[in-house]
């Protein structure tokens, strides 16, 4: 099984382990994982390693997660790596804000493992 | 004061995202269904859900207050645009040391910053759940990040809101209070 190099970033620690213990249970044995607290240290991780996917909360201080998801675009970095939004967010508007910034997935919390699996294992079988 | 912050960035994160205060009152009016935002039901729904889902316990509400215990933890989380007030989870530190070993798989002895960290989480996805009920809060009312506090014996006043909904739960052999409190709505 090939390894899954993934960038979680989200200013709660906690949410962050939930993240790859979800990530885990989806079926990504083999994660490899980089942890960022602010979309700014999610930037500079992804200046220093290649990664496979990027899972990102929205609402956060500094840098949000439609900011840090522009910035990625706009100074090319992750070229053709799915990002998927983690969120408490619901909202149309901000699902089609969250596309239009570059995320290929759009997941509500609080989420389940299932939820995880069917919106994240197609992105990361497909790239 | 504490309230006006998070109120202050929650109205800061609706600009963000594409919506000024403006925009907001001219095309958005919650007054026509503010029975909808303080149906009861709302919150409890959104509190059985972030716990279930996150936690994988069930809560339900009751009646009798809440166990007092000294020492608390307390998350606010802020709405801003079309309604602005906030979202308060408060609980005793054993139910927050319990909702974090849920949340983490770890076992606590005290609150620390993981704990508060858990508590801010939860106080968040309640926040977000609870708004996402009624699409028009859904769309234009943003969350603040949260703000934790932990202490002994202090109180949260809030003056006089437009309304405001004060639940308690119980989970396992813990509870736990959930406010929401509407100070404005447009």
């Amino acid at each position: 099984m090939r390894e899954i190099r993934t960038l979680i970033v989200d200013d709660s620690s906690v949410m962050r382990k939930i993240v790859e213990r979800s990530l885990r249970q989806a079926g990504l044995d083999s994660l490899v994982v980089f942890e960022a607290g602010s979309g700014t240290d999610g930037l500079d991780v992804l200046r220093a390693e290649a990664v496979d996917l990027i899972v990102s909360d929205i609402n956060m201080p500094s840098m949000d997660g439609l900011e840090f998801l522009r910035q990625i675009r706009a100074q090319n970095l992750a070229p053709g790596v799915p990002v998927v939004m983690i969120t408490t967010e619901s909202s149309e508007e901000h699902v089609k804000q969250a596309i239009l910034s570059g995320a290929q997935g759009y997941i509500r919390k609080p989420f389940t493992a299932e939820q995880v699996k069917e919106r994240v294992l197609p992105l990361v079988n497909a790239a | 004061m504490l309230l006006n912050g998070v109120r202050t960035a929650a109205l800061a994160r609706s600009q963000r995202a594409g919506k000024d205060e403006t925009e907001c009152v001219m095309t958005v009016s919650l007054r026509e269904s503010v029975q909808l935002v303080s149906d009861p039901r709302n919150l409890d729904a959104s509190v059985e859900e972030v716990f279930q889902l996150m936690l994988g316990v069930d809560c339900k509400r009751e009646c009798s207050p809440p166990v007092h215990e000294a020492e608390s933890v307390t998350a606010v989380v802020g709405f801003g645009g079309v309604l602005s007030g906030a979202c308060v989870f408060r609980s005793g530190a054993r139910a927050a040391l319990r909702v974090a070993a849920l949340m983490t798989g770890m076992e606590f002895n005290g609150i620390d910053d993981t704990v508060m960290d858990a508590i801010g989480e939860i106080g968040n996805m309640l926040a977000g759940a609870w708004k996402g009920k009624v699409p028009n809060l859904a769309a234009n009312c943003g969350l603040s990040v949260p703000a934790v506090i932990s202490g002994r014996d202090y109180n949260l006043h809030v003056q006089a809101p437009e309304f405001q909904l004060h639940h308690v739960y119980r989970f396992e052999d813990a509870s736990f209070e959930v406010t929401i409190i509407c100070d404005g709505l447009q």
